[in-house]
């Protein structure tokens, strides 16, 4: 379950994060001020805030939620879907600010001359800018990858701990400690611990990962 | 002067006043040879000239029109609020600074800009004509990082001419100090294959630099400008004929040292 909703939310996320990163490392102003700020919002939030709004949203307390019920025939609290949902928001700054930061250290200048030679905006990042942060483009999967594994508050507020639908590792370890099964627990624990450490060693050890990242214009004057 | 007869109506109206820095740029000028050159000291605001026909950037006030077969393609107007964007424009530009593009390959980097044409020549045809011309066969499998200064400023021009070819006819060049850094004699063969080329394709250019050799041996129309305002514009002889006695004496110079 943990791994179906780690798997199901890097994908979906990358689809997102890709233009909107793009978005935010090429504006500037007020609007990519707010905008930057809603993206970092779950980073400082308490995810049981996340989880309290988004339940409410998705429950027949609300307009939204009722519209929502009556498209898809049931509350999408408490199911795998209302779980991605609050997952991929909770994530959304481990996708977008590694991919701002790689699409922003593309120098300039490589961007001009691809514009230069004709080339339109959607070709410009998807030739030129893309492949150059290439290495942010994993760093930014394997982050949020594992941190939607690690995640806990959301996941127990719109989750609801549903063996086979919405257990996750994490939530998984809260039950075994509160049944004071600390042999099982300990077990959860280092799966999770040593999937981290792997998945963050990935990132700072994979050759090629920051290696094209930053890299300058060759000016040759 | 033939060629100069043969092409006197306008390609291109450039009118740009922009300040940048302390500098207040304040240009006028109809492009109306097959090669012109952009001279002036550094810091006189060329390269703000060329950003800003390339439309990179955005003048205070300006007004950069085409002219092509009897067709006005108003490419900025300020004072209309028209700002066409640079990949639309009839304009292919080679910046200052060779941008090789370091995850493709030099004949990547070169294929870039390439499209095939109506006449049947596909886009991989016109680059392999440009990697023959500019004896660039030794290079093509190769990544930038591999190659020296001198090679990558050939690619990019190379590059550069196979987007402006590939538009075809009515297209503007623009080279930023193309050939600074070359050695002269490759400078010059180089000069000679992009001129044969583009010609064939009747593609204009427009070329900076603050070097007065390179513009003698370009032969061309200059615009000499000097702290953002251009002092004369005509045949590099006139326009360059202070700039010609002092390299002749440099020569005379260096060839008395030589002899002694």
């Amino acid at each position: 379950m943990t791994l179906r909703l780690a798997v199901a939310t890097t994908a979906i996320l990358l689809v997102i994060a890709l233009p909107l990163a793009w978005w935010i490392a090429s504006g500037r102003g007020v609007a990519r001020a707010l905008v930057q700020a809603i993206v970092a919002l779950p980073l400082v939030l308490p995810p049981t805030v996340l989880g309290f709004y988004l339940l409410i949203l998705m429950g027949p307390l609300t307009a939204p939620g009722r519209l929502l019920i009556g498209l898809i025939g049931h509350p999408l609290a408490f199911t795998f879907s209302g779980l991605l949902v609050g997952s991929i928001l909770y994530s959304l700054p481990f996708a977008v600010q590694p991919l701002v930061a790689g699409f922003e250290a593309v120098d300039k200048g490589f961007i001009e001359a691809a514009a230069g030679l004709g080339a339109a905006p959607v070709r410009v990042f998807s030739s030129v800018v893309l492949p150059m942060a290439r290495g942010s483009l994993l760093t930014s999967a394997i982050l949020t990858f594992t941190h939607t594994v690690g995640e806990f508050g959301v996941v127990l507020m719109l989750g609801g701990n549903i063996p086979g639908a919405t257990r996750t590792l994490s939530i998984s370890l809260y039950d075994l400690v509160q049944d004071s099964n600390y042999d099982a627990a300990n077990r959860t624990a280092v799966v999770l611990i040593a999937f981290a450490v792997v998945a963050l060693l990935a990132i700072y050890l994979l050759p090629g990962v920051r290696k094209l990242d930053g890299r300058q214009a060759d000016v040759v004057r | 002067m033939e060629g100069r007869l043969m092409l006197s109506d306008s390609m291109l109206s450039v009118k740009i006043e922009h300040r940048v820095g302390a500098l207040t740029l304040d240009v006028a000028f109809e492009l109306t040879q097959p090669w012109t050159v952009l001279f002036g000291p550094s810091g006189s605001g060329k390269t703000t000239v060329m950003r800003a026909i390339a439309g990179f950037l955005r003048p205070d006030h300006a007004r950069i029109v085409s002219h092509f077969y009897g067709n006005d393609f108003v490419m900025t107007d300020t004072a209309k609020r028209i700002f066409v964007s640079p990949h639309k424009r009839s304009v292919r530009v080679a910046a200052q600074g060779a941008t090789l593009f370091p995850h493709l390959t030099v004949r990547d980097n070169i294929a870039f800009g390439a499209r095939s044409q109506t006449d049947g020549t596909s886009a991989a045809q016109i680059v392999e004509e440009s990697v023959e011309r500019f004896q660039l066969q030794g290079l093509a499998g190769k990544s930038p990082s591999m190659l020296s200064g001198g090679e990558r400023q050939r690619v990019a021009i190379a590059r550069a001419a196979v987007a402006a070819v590939s538009v075809g006819s009515g297209c503007l060049l623009l080279l930023d100090e193309p050939f600074t850094g070359q050695d002269l004699q490759l400078r010059d063969e180089l000069i000679e294959e992009l001129r044969d080329w583009l010609t064939v394709f009747k593609t204009p250019v427009l070329s900076v630099t603050h070097d007065a050799g390179e513009a003698f041996q370009l032969g061309a129309e200059v615009i000499k400008i000097a702290n953002g305002r251009v002092v004369q514009q005509g045949p590099v002889d006139e326009v360059l004929a202070q700039e010609r006695i002092r390299l002749l004496d440099q020569l005379n110079a260096t060839r008395k040292e030589s002899r002694a």
